[in-house]
């Protein structure tokens, strides 16, 4: 019996620090895969609240489209092709008011929300990389 | 914003109602920081912002949570200022009359609670906007039309509630309301009209109940905070027939509305058609300064190249007839003929027929593009009306007309005026734009404001609505015997709401605490 719990020993100890390994590695990676699906879905909810609650101005055709190019150029008349913003300008914007665009207060747009939509707005490249593959039948 | 108190409330006081606020809707939806303030402030100002300056503002979510607001508002005597989105643009926005009023954001309510479309009707809560209504309809191919204001990014209840108008058959929207539910100043709940049956089968089909009918007293009012409406909608014509004509003549008006008014009051014209300058056209497509950089109101001939340009007459003029292809057929051909007593310009026409496109259709679809009016200044651009209602005859259009810009270029703003019709008398829409940063350019419209009110008054027009900062001069011109409909509407005011916690100063209307308050 000893013998062969010493026989078998090391290999518990290699299967253990094997499904350490693996557990460690697979969490992190599993933490990371979520992390990035948490982004994703948080990009993806953020578009969904812009859409719903800035599109109507802020779409191609709305008055805010319209108002920007005629300020700043058509290339930047769309937020959501804008790379220049930063999470804290949308923010103060929506907050503050811009030109002829109010206030937004927090009852109509709660800080939650306007998180979710400056993620979509202030996106990585990748992000906005898959959407146009998405959008065009792309490449996967 | 720093905070500043409602007027008989200490800091103490104040604090202990907004504690008691978040104990009812939770702390989130109490908003009382500097940054909140300003956004409930009127952002549009013409100069005139920190008049109508906000303490707080309370979004509940539920009618029992609005109960509760209003009777905590009466025990520590806070006034509230009820907005259904807080977008009435152009008339103060989310602002109370009274600097100090907490605003009691109805928002959150925003469910479309009942549709239907045999009947031809809504249920709604006040925070549904134009566009929520709109999708709603669309996405369950629901076949009824709303009227939707030039813009559409506020509340359908509100706009009705204030008198607000779209284009379509159905254009006057308070005309359209049956049944309310309507908190009371103190914390009571009723139903208007038949809702006052706790089974009621009609509730959004008969508007006048039994006994007094008190929709419209909830309407521009101070008596009640309104957590859901009845509005009746417009069923999906058949057909729609649209005729534009550009007037080439300022004085062209006098005659198009002595020909439309009785066509309108006929029926031939089921909607209100907008008889606008085209500076209108103008001004959302380009900025002043790329016409004109002169101080003073944009002169005539200045305006007459402009619109040569945009192959624009001095008015346009687009009417719509909806119902049957044939009708509108023999309709159209009365329209036609009319105009052709004055002018051989042919009069442009769409047709839209059902299962087109719904965009050419003349249906209600919001839009914001209106707003693009405020960049015509430059800078941080704002835009006010001046609204006088008048009989719908050349004689009392002409002499208003030219009145009032004549009061435009005394003062030195570009005219800018539409006229509605509805089926007896014209709503006379004048606008001012300005770029709110310059000090001497809003004073001279708040100048121009009063001015045009107390000329109307004068011809015996009232407004049909206004701004937070005109709402004692326009309550003021109303002075049969002595001001008796204001003692009237105090003396309800006073009943109903004794604390006087609700909209103190709306239309005029203050309580007995707060009178030494009116302008």
């Amino acid at each position: 019996m000893s013998s062969e719990a010493e026989f078998h020993r090391p290999g518990r100890v290699r299967r253990l620090a094997l499904l350490v390994v693996a557990v460690t590695y697979f969490g992190i990676s599993g933490a990371l895969v979520r992390a990035a699906e948490n982004a994703a879905e948080r990009i993806l909810e953020g578009k969904k609240l812009f859409e719903g609650r800035c599109g109507f101005c802020h779409l191609p055709g709305g008055t805010g489209t319209i108002m920007l190019a005629g300020r700043l150029g058509k290339n930047r008349s769309l937020l959501a092709e804008r790379t220049d913003l930063t999470a804290a300008y949308i923010r103060k914007v929506t907050r503050v008011g811009i030109n002829g665009m109010p206030p937004h207060n927090r009852i109509e747009l709660p800080d939650s929300e306007l998180d979710l939509i400056v993620s979509y707005l202030t996106r990585p490249t990748s992000a906005r990389t898959a959407e146009k593959a998405g959008s065009t039948g792309g490449a996967p | 914003m720093r905070l500043l108190l409602p007027p008989r409330v200490t800091e103490k006081s104040f604090h202990k109602a907004l504690d008691a606020f978040a104990s009812v809707v939770g702390k989130q939806w109490v908003l009382a920081t500097d940054e909140d303030r300003e956004t409930f402030m009127d952002f549009y100002a013409a100069g005139d912002a920190d008049q109508h300056v906000p303490s707080a503002a309370v979004g509940p979510q539920s009618v029992e949570e609005v109960r509760a607001i209003v009777r905590i508002a009466n025990e520590y005597k806070v006034p509230l200022w009820p907005v259904s989105r807080g977008k009435n643009l152009g008339y103060g926005a989310a602002a109370p009359c009274l600097t100090g009023t907490v605003v009691l954001d109805l928002g959150r309510m925003n469910k479309i609670l009942d549709v239907n479309e045999r009947f031809g009707y809504c249920l709604i809560e006040p925070g549904v906007g134009f566009f929520d209504l709109f999708d709603y309809l669309q996405a369950n191919k629901i076949r009824l039309w709303m009227s939707v204001p030039a813009n559409a990014w506020g509340s359908v209840a509100g706009n009705a509630l204030e008198r607000g108008y779209g284009y379509t058959p159905y254009g006057e929207n308070t005309r359209n309301i049956c049944g309310l539910e309507v908190v009371l100043p103190n914390g009571d709940l009723i139903r208007t009209g038949t809702g006052a049956m706790a089974n009621s089968a009609s509730w959004q089909l008969f508007k006048y109940g039994y006994g007094p009918s008190w929709d419209q007293l909830f309407v521009q009012s101070n008596f009640g905070v309104v957590t859901k409406m009845g509005l009746w909608l417009m069923p999906e014509p058949e057909a729609t027939l649209g005729l534009n004509i550009q007037l080439p003549d300022p004085d062209d008006v006098g005659w198009a509305i002595d020909e439309l008014a009785p066509l309108r009051m006929r029926g031939v014209i089921e909607q209100s058609p907008s008889i606008g300058n085209s500076l209108r056209f103008v001004a959302t497509r380009s900025q002043r300064s790329e016409w004109y950089t002169g101080d003073g109101a944009l002169p005539d001939d200045v305006l007459m190249e402009i619109l040569k340009k945009n192959n624009l007459g001095w008015w346009t003029i687009n009417l719509r007839l909806y119902g049957y292809d044939e009708v509108n057929q023999v309709h159209a051909r009365i329209i036609k003929e009319a105009f052709a007593r004055h002018t051989k310009q042919e009069m442009e026409v769409v047709k839209w027929h059902r299962g087109d496109p719904i965009e050419n259709s003349g249906a209600g679809i919001p839009s914001t593009q209106v707003l693009q009016i405020i960049n015509w200044r430059g800078g941080r651009g704002g835009h006010i009306g001046f609204s006088p209602v008048l009989p719908a005859t050349s004689e009392h259009v002409l002499k208003q007309f030219r009145s009032t810009k004549k009061r435009y270029e005394e003062i030195g703003v570009d005219y800018y005026g539409s006229f509605t019709l509805f089926e007896r008398y014209t709503t006379n829409v004048n606008m001012m734009v300005y770029d709110r940063d310059d000090k001497a350019m809003t004073s001279q419209v708040r100048a121009l404001f009063k001015v045009l009110i107390a000329d109307a008054a004068k011809q015996g027009y009232s407004e049909y609505r206004t701004h937070l900062s005109y709402m004692d001069d326009v309550a003021l011109t109303f002075d049969f015997n002595n001001h008796a409909l204001l003692r009237l509407n105090e003396t309800l005011k006073d009943t109903l709401d004794p604390n006087g916690i609700l909209a103190p100063g709306k239309q005029g209307i203050w309580p007995r605490a707060l009178r030494t308050e009116r302008a």
